[in-house]
């Protein structure tokens, strides 16, 4: 396994590095927090890094016509294939070093894919790189739960009765889009036994996705990170809210902040918190009438959100984890 | 010549479905009198984002082998009437798939109308809009400039008040007759057909002569056509950041030189230095790496390089230490920074003048809670 590099974990916001490796001058909404999740992983895994992106809103926002955002080297891969182009960047690297093309060095490779390129189109091949265990790679999905790019459309990652343009509310039919957010982070951990750090994040907490990112870059093998953004365009809100309706996603319970370290689970923050019983839930209905893709919610429609997230918190046998519940005979 | 055009310049999402409605209804009216007409958006702004300057068409022609002959053309290069939906894009805009400053009145047509929703004067708004070589006319719609979002429309008849401003300034091409008529068949919507004729009745415009305006060059950029593009299409890397503008101590981040993201910005971050407790808050949270660390430990707003999102004042701990001030009290992009430095007692006066200013002219920036809209619309109907 190649060597890593030497990242050590933050200790606070005053200690976070100053440099940049993603300036201004991406073309992404105001108030993009995928935007930010982009800045603040570059931040922490520092400029001996390359970055791999599938298409989606931080490929096409951010490299429009011979210009980027992007300090470091950047490559865009298509919309499936994050996981495939972080192992052969991961490979290709480990073989140049071994012939002596280049110096020996860890570099950090980041693949990154929206949910579109994660959970719906890449899952294929993102599972095929977490297989393979002689990489050091990491992959983070920036999940705003569309595909936000092409002007919001339902991806496996969006939630129930959310208005997409896929799901549009009408007046016959009022919840168009009936499936459920695919529970990502915890298939991804539960079916790659040879990887060795799992986390979800959110770049609200910007302290807590730092560390997470540097964790997964030192700890050796592919490594997963799965991040909400809230989406100012998708979700329709004022963009000066992408901070407060990361936080609430979280204070509600409906996103859960953890991190797995060889098969060991941790809580992180207001999760842990609510865990613990320290913090009560807010209510959903805080969270959803904020946003105008719900908008259109009924307090039954509310009260069906609220009840899954209880059965999420009380009934699974790991909370926002595994969502099975002991059977009758045990 | 008998086909006529109008742009609609909005700001993206925000405005989309305002814009989708005046372009459309344009449409709908010019059937009324005989004519034929087409409506789209701009292709290259698609897909839009939050803010960034769009464009949408309607081209109303007599025949339909005229309104063919004009689609051949990508964009209209000549338009008969520019209708600006949020008077901060007055500035100039620099839209996602453009480089450099484009004047807001650059395809208005000579003898043309610029049609602008604002509640500032002709000449405050003069001082913004690039001069221009030809005369052309500016007429204004007194109202609150009307944002919201993709699922929720805010319905204040902003759309309606376009239009009979656009008879008004251009009969040849759909007649009030037309678009009241239209309107009424459309939406069922009295109050509607009213708020048309209204903004018939008011239309006023002011001719504007030639060089008349703001007299800088808006910037602009070479870039390099597909045969002088290099290699495996490889985009050279940004700049690294160096200490705060080159110099020792603090921070200043590259910034890239073809894409600056200001024209997107409808407010801006206003700080207050004094009250600054040097959280990082802002600064961590900012999506467009806006801010400069300065030596002393303090962040000093890139005004260049901000978009006006509001993130740095909703995550800002201390009350009233950034506010978020509509954009059309600045003239540049100069930093607040270098002034408060310069000059500390006028800048708090300065900044507290216009920080009161703004508590009582509040630009909304889209959807809050449910019901917003309809308060807002009431709020602005009693005052």
């Amino acid at each position: 396994m190649a060597t890593v590099q030497d990242l050590p974990q933050i200790t606070g916001v005053k200690n976070i590095p100053v440099e940049e490796f993603y300036n201004s001058g991406h073309r992404t909404c105001q108030g993009c927090e995928s935007a930010l999740v982009m800045r603040l992983m570059i931040k922490a895994a520092g400029q001996r890094t390359i970055v791999l992106g599938s298409t989606g809103c931080m490929y096409v926002a951010n490299t429009t016509y011979y210009s980027t955002p992007w300090v470091v080297p950047w490559m865009h891969t298509q919309l499936g294939s994050a996981g495939s182009a972080a192992t052969g960047t991961a490979a290709g690297l480990a073989s140049m070093m071994r012939k002596g093309k280049m110096t020996q060095e860890p570099i950090n490779v980041i693949a990154f894919c929206g949910d579109g390129g994660g959970v719906d189109m890449g899952l294929s091949a993102i599972s095929a790189a977490l297989q393979h265990d002689e990489y050091n790679l990491l992959i983070i999905c920036y999940d705003n739960e569309s595909y936000a790019n092409t002007d919001i459309q339902a991806s496996g990652s969006t939630p129930w009765g959310a208005n997409t343009t896929f799901s549009p509310t009408g007046k016959d039919i009022r919840i168009m889009n009936t499936k459920q957010k695919k529970n990502m982070a915890p298939m991804i951990a539960t079916g790659h036994p040879n990887m060795r750090f799992v986390a979800t994040a959110c770049a609200s907490y910007g302290l807590d996705f730092n560390n997470k990112v540097r964790r997964a870059l030192t700890i050796g093998g592919p490594t997963f990170i799965h991040c909400i953004d809230p989406c100012p365009k998708g979700w329709d809100y004022d963009p000066k809210y992408s901070h407060e309706l990361g936080m609430l996603a979280i204070e509600t319970g409906l996103w859960i902040q953890y991190e797995i370290t060889d098969g060991e689970l941790i809580l992180n923050g207001p999760s842990r918190a609510i865990a613990k019983g320290i913090r009560k839930r807010k209510p959903v209905e805080e969270y959803l009438m904020r946003q105008g893709r719900f908008a259109h919610f009924l307090p039954e429609d509310i009260k069906f959100f609220q009840d899954k997230v209880e059965e999420t918190w009380e009934k699974w046998w790991i909370p926002g984890l595994i969502p099975i519940t002991p059977g009758q005979d045990d | 010549m008998a086909t006529r055009a109008v742009e609609v310049v909005y700001r993206g999402i925000f405005q989309r479905t305002l814009a989708r409605n005046i372009v459309r209804q344009i449409v709908f009216a010019a059937r009324k009198d005989g004519k034929i007409g087409t409506a789209f958006g701009r292709y290259s702004d698609s897909p839009e984002r939050n803010g960034i300057p769009a464009k949408q068409f309607a081209v109303v022609a007599d025949t339909a082998l005229e309104l063919e002959e004009s689609l051949a053309v990508y964009e209209a290069t000549m338009v008969d009437v520019t209708i600006n939906v949020d008077d901060t894009m007055c500035k100039g805009l620099e839209s996602w798939a453009w480089y450099g400053l484009q004047p807001i009145n650059e395809v208005t047509k000579p003898g043309g109308t610029l049609i602008v929703t604002s509640r500032q004067s002709a000449d405050a708004l003069l001082e913004d809009i690039h001069q221009k070589k030809d005369p052309y006319n500016l007429s204004i719609i007194p109202s609150t400039v009307s944002f919201s979002g993709l699922w929720v429309f805010k319905d204040d008849h902003t759309d309606m008040r376009a239009l009979g401003a656009m008879c008004k300034a251009c009969p040849e091409l759909v007649s009030i007759k037309a678009m009241l008529e239209s309107v009424q068949e459309q939406t069922g919507n009295e109050a509607k057909v009213a708020s048309v004729q209204r903004a018939f009745d008011r239309g006023t415009s002011r001719p504007v002569e030639p060089g008349e305006g703001n007299t800088e060059t808006p910037f602009s950029f070479d870039m390099p056509g597909w045969k002088t593009m290099e290699e495996g299409l490889v985009i050279r890397a940004q700049k690294e950041g160096t200490g705060f503008r080159g110099g020792e101590g603090g921070y200043t981040p590259g910034r890239s030189e073809t894409f600056k993201k200001w024209s997107t910005r409808s407010m801006r971050p206003v700080i207050n230095f004094d009250t600054c407790i040097k959280c990082t808050l802002c600064w961590l949270q900012c999506p467009d790496t806006v801010f400069d660390i300065t030596p002393d430990g303090l962040y000093d707003a890139n005004m260049e390089a901000c978009c006006g999102c509001g993130v740095c004042e909703a995550v800002c701990p201390v009350p009233d230490c950034i506010t978020m001030v509509g954009e059309p009290e600045f003239n540049d992009n100069s930093s607040q920074y270098d002034a408060w430095t310069a000059d500390k007692d006028g800048y708090n006066k300065w900044m507290t003048v216009l920080v009161e200013k703004q508590k009582s002219e509040t630009r909304t920036h889209g959807f809050h809670h449910v019901g917003g809209y309809a308060e807002e619309i009431a709020a602005s109907e009693e005052a």
